[in-house]
Order: C-alpha cells, then sequence, then structure tokens
C-alpha cells in the first residue's frame, strides 16, 4: 500500500505554550468548540472563533501547511454541505455551518499536534473512567480512539491504490471499480486488525 | 511444562450453502518442546490454522491445545499473555501511527506509569535497532523495518512463546537475513510456518502440512526433503487448465 504519512494524531514536538497547556483544557476547547458549534447562529461569530483557533494553531508551531492539509482533508465534504445548505437555507446559514465545522476541525488539530497520542490515550482512559462502574473498560475507550487515528490513512491509503489500479484498467469512471473494492479491503483490514489486537491481549478486559 | 500439546485436535468450519462442514485441519496429537519449530506446506494447507490455535485465535473442534500448561479455551487471556503472534504482513499489525506509540501500546496493561512505559518502549526499541525509527511513520519504514517493529512491539511483554505466521513472506533477501539472525537470537520458544525453506532449516523439528494432515513430524533436512518431494508431485487436475495452448 502506498505511503500515507498524514495522521489526523501527528504529534508536531515542541514546547510553546499549547503543548503545555494542560490536557483537559485542551479537551474542554474542543469540547467547548463542538457544543459552540450547536449555539452559534451568527457566521461572523462563527468566523472569528475560526480565526482564534487558526492563531491558536500557529501558535503550536506545526506550521501554516499541516493546518491547510487538516482542512483540505474535509473540504470536499465541506463544499457538498456547503453548497446543499447555500441553496435550501441561503448563504448566511451555510456559512455559519461550514466555519462551525471547520472550528472542530482546526481544534481537534491543535490538541492532536500538541498531545502525544499515548497522553491523549491515557486522558480518553481518565475521562472513561467514571463508566467503570457500569462494566465499561477505559483501556477499551482508548483502544477504539487508537484504531480509528490508524484506519483513517489506511482507507485513505486503500482509495489511492483502488484508483490506481483502476486507472491501470481504464475504469476511473466507474464508481463500482473504486467503491466496491475499497470496501472489502477495509472489511478485510478489519477483520485482520481484530485478529491483531485479539493476538497481542489488547481490548480484553482487565485482569481482576 | 514448557512445551505445546495438541491432544486429538481438529479443526472444522460451517460453509455457506452446505451442510458438510470443512476440515481444515484433521485429527492430530503432537508435543512440541523443541526452541525452534517449523511448520511449512502449501498454501492452504493448513499452517496458518495450525499457528492459530496456539494462541485460541482458532478454537479447536475437538480436542485441547495447551500451552506451557494453559489451556487456550479456559485460560486464553493468559494464553495471549503468553503467546506473542507476528503475522505475515506488519501494516495489518501496527496499529498505532509510529513505532514507538505502537510498543508503548503494547506495554499499556503492563506499565500504568506513562513515564516508565516511554522508558520501557525505548529499550525495546533499542533493543532491535530500531530507535532511529521510533517517532517516523509505520508507512514511511521498509518492509523489513515494519516486520522488525512488529516483532517489537509483540516481544516488548515478554511472551514465552513466539508465533510467526510466514513472517518473511513479504521480505527481501537482505530483510530475510535481517529477521532470521533476530530470530535465532531469541529466548522465547519460537514455532514459524514459512516458505523460506533456508528458514525452515535453522529449525530443531518441522511439521509438514498437507491438505491439512500432518504428513511428517522430525528434523528439518528431512522435512525439508519430504516437502520438495510433496511439491515434486504432479497436482491433481494438472493439465486441465494449461493456459500455454
Amino acid at each position: 500500500m502506498k505511503g500515507h504519512g498524514f495522521l489526523i494524531a501527528n504529534y508536531v514536538r515542541g514546547h510553546s505554550i499549547i503543548h503545555r497547556t494542560p490536557l483537559w483544557l485542551k479537551f474542554l476547547v474542543v469540547a467547548a468548540c463542538g457544543a459552540a458549534s450547536f449555539l452559534i447562529v451568527d457566521w461572523a461569530v462563527s468566523l472569528v472563533i475560526f480565526a482564534v483557533m487558526c492563531g491558536l494553531f500557529m501558535l503550536t508551531g506545526a506550521g501554516f501547511g499541516r493546518l491547510l492539509r487538516a482542512i483540505w482533508l474535509v473540504a470536499p465534504i465541506l463544499l457538498v454541505i456547503g453548497l446543499f445548505q447555500w441553496w435550501q437555507l441561503g448563504g448566511p446559514t451555510a456559512a455559519r455551518i461550514v466555519l462551525n465545522v471547520l472550528v472542530c476541525v482546526v481544534a481537534a488539530s491543535v490538541l492532536t499536534a500538541t498531545t502525544p497520542v499515548q497522553d491523549l490515550l491515557d486522558g480518553v482512559v481518565a475521562l472513561a473512567k467514571p463508566f467503570r462502574s457500569f462494566g465499561a473498560d477505559p483501556e477499551r475507550f482508548a483502544l477504539t480512539i487508537a484504531v480509528m487515528l490508524r484506519s483513517i490513512p489506511f482507507i485513505a491509503g486503500a482509495f489511492s491504490d483502488v484508483r490506481d489500479s483502476a486507472r491501470a484498467r481504464g475504469l476511473e469512471r466507474n464508481p463500482r471499480a473504486l467503491v466496491l473494492p475499497v470496501f472489502i479491503t477495509t472489511v478485510a483490514y478489519a477483520r485482520q486488525t481484530g485478529d491483531a489486537l485479539a493476538a497481542r491481549g489488547l481490548g480484553e478486559p482487565e485482569r481482576d | 511444562m514448557n512445551s505445546i500439546s495438541f491432544s486429538r485436535v481438529s479443526v472444522r468450519v460451517a460453509v455457506d450453502g452446505s451442510d458438510t462442514p470443512k476440515t481444515l485441519l484433521h485429527h492430530f496429537s503432537l508435543d512440541l518442546t523443541e526452541r525452534r519449530i517449523g511448520v511449512i506446506g502449501a498454501n492452504g494447507s493448513g499452517k496458518s490454522t495450525l499457528l492459530r490455535l496456539v494462541n485460541g485465535l482458532v478454537e479447536p473442534s475437538e480436542g485441547t491445545v495447551v500451552v506451557h500448561g494453559d489451556d487456550t479455551l479456559a485460560d486464553v487471556r493468559r494464553v495471549r499473555g503468553n503467546v506473542g503472534f507476528v503475522f505475515t504482513d506488519p501494516l495489518s499489525q501496527l496499529v498505532m501511527p509510529t513505532g514507538r506509540e505502537d510498543v508503548e501500546l503494547s506495554l499499556r496493561r503492563s506499565i500504568k506509569n506513562s513515564k516508565e512505559r516511554a522508558a520501557r518502549a525505548e529499550a525495546v526499541l533499542n533493543r532491535f535497532g530500531l530507535l532511529h525509527l521510533a517517532d517516523q511513520s509505520i508507512y514511511e519504514l521498509s518492509g523489513g523495518e515494519r516486520q522488525l517493529l512488529a516483532l517489537a512491539a509483540v516481544l516488548a511483554v515478554d511472551p514465552t512463546v513466539l508465533v510467526l505466521d510466514e513472517p518473511s513472506t513479504l521480505l527481501d533477501l537482505r530483510n530475510r537475513e535481517l529477521l532470521r539472525r533476530t530470530v535465532a537470537g531469541l529466548d522465547q520458544q519460537v514455532i514459524m510456518s514459512t516458505h523460506d525453506l533456508d528458514l525452515a532449516l535453522d529449525m530443531d523439528r518441522v511439521l509438514v502440512v498437507e491438505a491439512g494432515r500432518i504428513v511428517f513430524d522430525g528434523g528439518a533436512a528431512e522435512g525439508v526433503a519430504r516437502y520438495r518431494e510433496l511439491c515434486a508431485a504432479p497436482l491433481p487436475g494438472a493439465g486441465v487448465g494449461d493456459v500455454s495452448r
């Protein structure tokens, strides 16, 4: 499979103020951005928050290129959503919705660019601890996040490989030749990952 | 105690659209006490099924599998803690974006303190000569480096048995030699399936699997010779689908 270096959780080493901010506060900012996307009704406010989040991202030292890549990944979906909302509800609403999604994406990127994955997983485990009384295993929450982070670039890589294969056979305009192999590869990958996790004893309940 | 025992084991699976299950492994009993055990055979012969029995990824339809005193059905958690498993394709095994993070993931259960865990992960990567690659994306590594990384991640938790399912299939000659030397230096009991007959010759004991049956069990040289004989025999139905005509 082709290399896909871009990962959502691509941690960038550094000593910026954002790197040194406690994890709980970064979690809180991400959660607040998520909540704000439901509460903000003015696209101008969304734009200001988006600008603030971009400013915070630049403070991390991760670079403008990485910020652009994070946005680029969701750009096609946002374009479709934006056009649909414009048609249905008008320009201001479409702008607000698109900007609110971008705020969430940039906020998540600020978190992942400044937090090592293991610290992030430790944070998830700590957050999930209250669910232990309901029989849930906090480590499984962390493992789910880990598998999710790993699967996104894999699926992107599978899509890229399948697209090249389809091109080589002159089938690049055939949606079935693109979608079905990616689907089958992804299901096979899920099964292999399940086997690999089981073989490593990951995801097993905690020993008493 | 330090043996892998298969007692009257068979493995069958249901087949869609058929009332008759397919037998992947026919009845067999084995007691593996050697440090290096090789499993060779054609594709689809049952090698991987045999290996997967060792850490409970496949359950026997009949019989029992006991690994160093633990039953793979009754004590599956302990078995998986003691048996490391390395798959053919390391990309399907490595869960985290970088090597360091993947080794740390292996250690999450056993070491709760994050600093201690990071130090241990660094020591493991250093032992395998992978420290300089620790923070690279797993996609940027070569096949050999990925396979070594998968091995390091599995060995980080100090298993007593290491199972390798065709670990050299995707490797070039240089990386195959590297893997061979690494495996030779391990303290663990190793059971490995392979198509690499040079690698098989390093083993203390070799099993040859053919159509779900163990058709040879003995020394490496004799096992490889037996496998060559089997491969020299014409395939059933050979010539029917001859595409050269």
